[in-house]
């Protein structure tokens, strides 16, 4: 099959037949939009680990923000829920530049600093209780309305959502990657001066990364805001939102674009639906050893391998 | 025009530049010569934006360099090599002369960059990777390549016929020699072999121990009792 062939059979099959398979399934439909979300998040985690060289450990917070922003703009502000989505994004982008200032340090140190960052936020939500809420949360937070005759709050409505918006995603990524910023970006990992001695502006290339990657995430948070109803910072703020997608991505294979929301879907259904079946507590454990064994093995990821098996297989035939 | 007024780079308590003053214009070709860590690398570091003046002023048309940063310099029309070539790894060498030109520029012409990979002699390597499948000689042109693709009005050529074999470095020379003529572009090129600088430049300065210590034709540089002193390795007066 060609790959775009492919593509083709891909997106019809997940804006069609998982609905119409699994459609009456909530708590399967939950699962996959879940894992969705993950998958979401995974991406933008990718995007700036990828094309910034960052390996961020502070995604919790642009999530956390985004899902507060939302949240805040709809029921206070009384926007329509699309909008305060957008907001969301925006709201994080406002959080990543106020991380901007830590883009000067380098492989740990950014890691560590970053981390600290997002503390502040979740801490900001538990603090500022006339805004947020305080640690009591927000409830009865506004479901995506109906609109086009079809109803986006629904379970089925919900996945194609968050579908269209990971896949919107991964054009926008795309986009960035064959440009010719993303091959001045593909360049700064290895000989950044070389890069700014032709005059690539790299500090600021890595900001707008951070930027997109902000907004991305944020949104997917807005989403999940809308889509589970209910916000307390301790579950928007969560580490979960940010170790979850770094193993999902670095499981798919975070350098490629597709990599991360495969990786997201394979291991929170996987976990969810089988591991959890056989050991109810601490079925955290095997996606553990799997992720060592993983970047032991084949540190390029999940596809990687597939693509190993399906060459030897090519070659057998 | 390129204007340096008493630049001066400190590391520490290391002065590795001292007190240079130096003009060199979009219609000269000039060299850059001395002993070893005499502070040549060091002052091409200080102008391109790698290195801190220390004191000083850096003046390209007018334009104080010291405030602005590297890339702002490379957009100024500042262009450079480094000894050891750098080029941007993963990408191939078509792709390396596009970020060049679209960074340095502002846009992409491909028949411009035909033009520079035919004179550099890279065309045909164009799909190639840049680090992994080129030679040494391909590398240093491809140094030249990049520099040029982003429209420079003076380039700052380092050592970039070092540690060619004796057929590579003459097909380097004939390209050095077109350089100036081709592109428009103002040279200030540092290199060790005497015979090259008398061959390619119409002037010659000379530091060491990171001041400047002479100035003229390659004639009368190379017939200074102090520059003679310096290469001979005589103690400084």
């Amino acid at each position: 099959m060609k790959p775009h062939k492919a593509v083709w059979a891909g997106l019809l099959a997940s804006y069609a037949l998982v609905p119409l398979l699994f459609g009456s399934n909530h708590y399967l439909m939950s699962m996959v939009v879940a894992a969705l979300v993950i998958g979401g998040v995974a991406l933008s985690w990718a995007l700036l680990g990828n094309l910034g060289g960052m390996v961020s450990f502070g995604h919790s917070a642009f999530f956390g923000v985004g899902a507060y922003t939302s949240a805040i703009a709809s029921m206070k502000l009384g926007l329509p829920v699309p909008l305060s989505m957008l907001l969301g994004g925006c709201g994080a982008v406002l959080a990543s530049v106020a991380m901007l200032p830590v883009l000067r340090l380098r492989g740990p140190y950014f890691a560590l600093a970053i981390l600290a960052y997002a503390h502040i936020f979740r801490i900001l939500a538990t603090e500022w209780k006339s805004v947020t809420g305080g640690a009591a949360g927000i409830s009865n937070i506004p479901r995506l309305p109906d609109g086009l005759g079809v109803d986006w709050g629904s379970k089925t409505g919900n996945y194609w959502v968050i579908l269209s918006l990971v896949m919107a995603m991964a054009f926008v990524y795309h986009r960035i990657r064959t440009s010719h910023y993303g091959l001045a970006l593909r360049a700064m990992h290895e000989s950044e001066d070389a890069t700014r001695v032709v005059g690539v502006n790299s500090t600021l290339l890595k900001g707008l990364m951070l930027v997109v990657s902000a907004f991305m995430c944020g949104l997917v948070g807005a989403f999940n805001a809308h889509y589970i109803n209910f916000l307390e910072p301790d579950y928007a703020f969560s580490s979960v939102w940010v170790t979850l997608p770094i193993v999902a991505a670095i499981f798919g294979g975070y350098r490629t674009i597709t990599g991360p929301v495969i990786g997201a879907v394979a291991v929170y259904l996987v976990d969810q639906l089988v591991f959890k079946a056989i050991m109810p507590s601490g079925h955290q454990l095997v996606l553990g050893l799997l992720l060592v064994a993983m970047v032991m093995f084949s540190p390029d990821g999940l596809l990687s391998v597939a693509r190993k098996l399906s060459g030897r297989h090519h070659a057998a035939a | 025009m390129l204007q340096l007024d008493q630049v001066s780079v400190r590391f520490g308590g290391l002065t590795a530049v001292n007190a240079v003053s130096l003009s060199v214009g979009t219609q000269d070709v000039v060299g850059l010569v001395g002993p070893n860590g005499a502070g040549k690398t060091t002052l091409f570091n200080a102008i391109s934006g790698l290195a801190d003046t220390s004191s000083g002023r850096i003046l390209l048309d007018g334009v104080d360099l010291l405030r602005r940063p590297m890339h702002q310099r490379a957009r100024m029309g500042l262009g450079r090599t480094f000894q050891i070539p750098q080029p941007l790894h993963e990408l191939t060498v078509r792709e390396n002369l596009m970020v060049a030109q679209r960074f340095g520029t502002g846009a992409v012409d491909q028949r411009k960059l035909d033009e520079i990979m035919a004179f550099t002699e890279l065309d045909g390597k164009g799909s190639r990777m840049a680090a992994s499948a080129l030679a040494l000689t391909e590398l240093k042109a491809l140094e030249v390549a990049k520099a040029l693709a982003t429209n420079p009005r003076l380039l700052l050529l380092d050592e970039v016929l070092a540690g060619l074999e004796t057929s590579g470095k003459r097909r380097f020379m004939a390209m050095l020699k077109d350089l100036h003529t081709r592109f428009g572009v103002g040279i200030l090129i540092i290199e060790h072999d005497i015979e090259t600088i008398s061959k390619l430049c119409h002037r010659v300065v000379v530091l060491n121990f990171g001041r400047l210590i002479a100035d003229g034709t390659p004639e009368a540089v190379f017939s200074d009792p102090k520059v003679i002193e310096s290469y001979t390795g005589a103690e400084h007066a």
